[in-house]
């Protein structure tokens, strides 16, 4: 080897050159909005069969042909209480809507709390308790509030990691009647 | 021979140190394979903790969820997976050992051979050719004091 360093240097060079070519590919891929986000968008909805406050049960098969928001929150989650004027909103504007159901899905509380919080809050919508977190981790929920729209074909149409807006709830329905 | 004996002691250590630690350990127990898929997964609610580690709501379920697969029979990689099909690889500590994530864990250990090799080059030539070269100066001067006696 007639010229060792230049061999070294170039050698150095071409793992420059790699290491350069693989960031520019992963531009864009920023793990913290990665880990924000969720992947079951597109994809078909996690099947649940959950306890309703009422006593009987709540299925995604129940679901099936309407636009579905699916709501993680418990009573004790302050964003879950900021959110809950819009959710009221939200749902008074569409509740005789045929199309139309809201599921809102407690993970980490008691049944008594959560019946408290409902009684006070005069909340119409269905409320499921996943008591195992099962729903919760088949939906990738990373806390709560998280939200989830659900189109008649039981595609997950959208979903958001936070409190939702009244905007947004709207939005959120009309991404699921638009994936049919 | 004798020059590069130590190389060679020093590369056999090395390498019998990366067996002892890169070895598979044999066949897990349920409850330690489950453990150890815990430590891989970072809890989805928490910063920078493993599931393992977490008492977070999520990170229970997950490793109720995990210890339930283990017994279904499902492979290390299977449940890995099915975690990162609904989580993203942020669900995961450690970058994948596989596809262009495979590079995080080579390009360092080439950086440092192709370091080490060019210290190595350097250190040969500094040693084959002296930097000081007699002028004929010190030549004359040599030849002054040798006739001097």
């Amino acid at each position: 080897m007639k010229h060792p360093a230049r061999v070294v240097a170039l050698a150095v060079a071409l793992v420059v050159v790699v290491l350069g070519v693989v960031l520019a590919l992963n531009v864009g891929n920023d793990p913290e909005q990665d880990a924000k986000q969720s992947h079951l968008v597109g994809k078909a909805a996690p099947d649940f069969d959950l306890p309703n406050l009422a006593g009987g049960r709540v299925k995604l098969a129940d679901v099936a042909g309407k636009a579905t928001i699916v709501n993680f929150w418990n009573s004790w989650c302050i964003p879950c209480q900021q959110e809950a004027p819009a959710l009221q909103q939200f749902f008074a504007a569409h509740k005789d809507d045929s199309d139309f159901v809201m599921v809102g899905i407690v993970r980490d509380d008691t049944t008594g709390d959560v019946r408290a919080y409902v009684k006070k809050n005069q909340v119409g919508w269905t409320i499921a308790l996943d008591p195992e977190n099962v729903a919760a981790l088949d939906f990738a929920t990373r806390g709560q509030p998280e939200t989830y729209a659900i189109s008649p074909g039981g595609l997950v149409a959208a979903a958001k990691y936070g409190p939702m807006s009244s905007t947004e709830l709207e939005s959120f329905l009309a991404a699921a009647r638009a994936s049919g | 021979m004798r020059r590069w004996g130590p190389w060679i002691a020093l590369g056999v250590v090395v390498a019998v140190a990366l067996a002892v630690v890169l070895w598979p350990n044999g066949e897990q127990s349920p409850a330690a394979r489950a453990h150890e898929l815990e430590t891989q997964l970072k809890c989805p609610e928490c910063q920078g903790l493993s599931v393992a580690d977490s008492q977070a709501p999520t990170s229970r379920a997950i490793r109720t969820d995990i210890k339930r697969r283990v017994a279904a029979g499902q492979s290390d990689e299977e449940i890995r997976q099915s975690y990162i099909d609904r989580y993203g690889d942020s669900i995961l500590l450690a970058p994948e050992d596989s596809g262009v994530s495979l590079l995080v864990w080579i390009l360092p250990v080439v950086v440092l051979a192709l370091g080490a090799t060019g210290i190595v080059f350097a250190l040969r030539r500094n040693r084959e050719e002296p930097h000081l070269h007699p002028t004929d100066a010190d030549e004359r001067l040599v030849e002054r004091s040798r006739a001097d006696g």
